[in-house]
């Protein structure tokens, strides 16, 4: 205790945090009373850092090279994630190209007004110009009765079947183009042109394009609920594999934390762990789906080709797989996290 | 150094392991803890140590209440503290250099000055010839000089060890308790829960005796 007046000084630190404060009282007799070598001060926070980033680099390293000791075990977790994976990925993908089907919809996205049967072809064009006129319309073509009929009977293919009408009883009709596609804009816009002179009538035909709408928020939202569901899957995966690598390294745990490791410390290699095998697992998800991509391609393009419509399955571009693999890692990761944090509450150094 | 007020220890809300301990230790003083098995020896060391805290009065290390500390301080005040066990729970994958510079691992020292830490600790023990052995290659003694080695390697203020000698011969246990004196000498405060009576006497520490938790001597304080 004599040595207590000469080192007083050295600890006014203010208010340091009680641990450190209590750290130095404690060091700072027993280097005075032998010289030894000073100890380390509480290092300093650059090397403290340093120390930090050579331990995550250390157990990167340390979690890899166990996967690598036990790799068929580890592939078949790896492949279960990759599994949950597929199918979420997969529909996303479908939805995905389906919005690009939906946008050129909206491109086509049109109304007739059907003028009335007395209405001259001069008159149309009056018409016609008249809408041009309005701020809701993009453009706009006139189509004259026997335009009407021919293109008719093109559709349904009976060229010669209503030939031998006497009259032709389609009226003129003007197909708009809007400017806004939004359902209920389109259908204030058509009941304002329904009003004007000459217009019998605006037919908008938009229940197939809601349709699809509809269908395709199905489709997100079934993509969505199964992406949750099975990203619980990969959770719960990662976690029982952690839960079992801690258990069977329990008692080193129990040793490192005697003799001071903090929770992080002992958490590290563990959250490494689930990262790889999120990241593995992502990354044979990939595989799969590219196999996936080449095992249906042929079929379905050549269904598409006997609709006359070609359409190629939809592949993950960068952004697609980068998405897939930052999110694959990140449920390793968490999975991990809740594995090893519920774990370590039970552990206690004996 | 160490100070309990009044500190009783129940485990399991009935059960009273210790009862009303009231002592000081000062900095470089070397105690002895004796008493039968089950006195509550290893149980007054795990309060030292913050694996317990107690049920009633206080252990104070420093100054200052240890039960005090929050759950994320713990880790850094045991990191002042040495421990040796009975079983000295080293970690059988790893070599005997591996096992010793865990504490340095732990507190992120530099590789390089870890080395040179582990290699004075483990020529301290006279082992510095086996560091690339795996601790089910030493015997016994040697077992337990590693455990030593590393409860040492960063010059804890303190060093508390819980029958260290069990295991061991008479003459290994000697040694190692020469050891401890050492470490002592240099300023170390050293507390040692041991029944080797015989030993114990020859050495003419400090001893602070329990029976049923109580402490019923404390003989040749300093
Ligand atoms: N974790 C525990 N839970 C319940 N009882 C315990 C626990 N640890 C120790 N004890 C009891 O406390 C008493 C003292 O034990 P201990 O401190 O290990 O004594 P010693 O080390 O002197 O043999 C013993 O009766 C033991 O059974
Ligand atoms: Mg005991």
């Amino acid at each position: 205790m004599k040595s207590k007046p000469s080192t007083t000084p050295r600890r006014s630190q203010g208010a340091a945090p009680k641990v450190v404060k209590t750290k130095r009282t404690r060091t700072r007799p027993t280097s005075a009373a032998a010289p030894r070598p000073a100890r380390t001060q509480g290092p300093r926070r650059s090397s403290r850092l340093r120390a930090w980033g050579r331990h995550h680099r250390a157990m990167a390293l340390d979690s890899l090279q166990r996967l690598v000791r036990t790799p068929l075990g580890n592939l078949l977790t790896m492949l279960a994630i990759a599994i949950a994976l597929v199918l979420p990925a997969a529909l996303w993908l479908t939805l995905d190209s389906a919005r690009l089907l939906d946008a050129e919809l909206e491109e086509s996205a049109t109304m007739t007004l059907y003028l009335d049967h007395g209405v001259s072809v001069a008159e149309a064009g009056r018409i016609d110009e008249a809408l041009h006129a309005n701020a809701g319309v993009i453009s706009t073509r006139l189509i004259d009765p026997e335009e009407g009929m021919a293109e008719f009977q093109r559709s349904l293919g009976l060229e010669d079947a209503l030939t031998g009408l006497e009259e032709n009883p389609l009226p003129a009709s003007i197909v708009v183009r809007p400017r806004s596609v939004e359902p209920t804009s389109m259908e204030q816009l058509a009941a304002e042109l329904g009003e004007l002179a000459g217009v019998e009538e605006a037919r908008l035909d938009l229940a197939w394009v809601e349709r699809l709408r509809h269908l395709a928020e199905l489709g997100r939202r079934v993509a969505l609920a199964l992406g949750a569901l099975f990203g619980l899957g990969v959770l719960l995966v990662v976690g029982n594999t952690i839960r079992l690598a801690v258990e069977s390294r329990r008692r080193e745990i129990e040793v490192v934390m005697l003799i001071g490791a903090t929770h992080a410390f002992v958490r590290r290699p563990f959250l490494y762990s689930g990262a790889w095998y999120g990241l593995g697992g992502g990354l044979l998800a990939m595989g799969l789906l590219t196999l996936g991509n080449h095992w249906l391609s042929l079929p379905v393009a050549a269904l598409a080709a006997s609709y006359g419509a070609s359409f190629s399955l939809p592949a993950l571009d960068f952004l697609g797989s980068t998405i897939l693999l930052s999110c694959s890692t990140l449920l390793g990761w968490l999975g991990a996290w809740l594995a090893v944090s519920r774990h370590l509450a039970s552990i206690r150094p004996r | 150094m160490i100070a309990f007020e009044h500190v009783g220890k129940r485990y399991g809300g009935r059960f009273e392991a210790l009862a009303n301990l009231d002592f000081r230790i000062e900095r470089g003083e070397m105690v002895f803890l004796t008493g039968h098995s089950g006195a509550g020896k290893s149980s007054l060391l795990r309060l030292i140590m913050r694996l317990e805290t107690p049920s009633r009065g206080r252990v104070l290390v420093a100054g200052h209440d240890i039960a005090k500390l929050h759950a994320g301080q713990v880790p850094f005040y045991r990191r002042q503290i040495g421990v040796v066990f009975q079983d000295h729970q080293l970690l059988f994958d790893r070599n005997i250099f591996h096992n010793v510079s865990l504490p340095l691992e732990i507190q992120g020292v530099e590789p390089r000055e870890a080395a040179r830490r582990v290699r004075a600790a483990l020529d301290k023990v006279g082992l510095l010839h086996r560091e690339k052995a795996l601790p089910i290659e030493l015997s016994g003694g040697e077992q337990q000089r590693v455990g030593i080695a590393r409860a040492v390697v960063n010059k804890p203020a303190m060093l508390l060890a819980d029958e260290p000698t069990g295991n061991l011969d008479p003459q290994l246990s000697a040694d190692i308790m020469g050891l401890f004196e050492d470490f002592n000498r240099i300023g170390t405060t050293v507390m040692i829960a041991s029944h080797d009576l015989a030993l114990i006497a020859r050495l003419r520490h400090r001893i602070l005796r329990l029976r049923d938790g109580r402490l019923v001597a404390d003989e040749g304080a300093a």
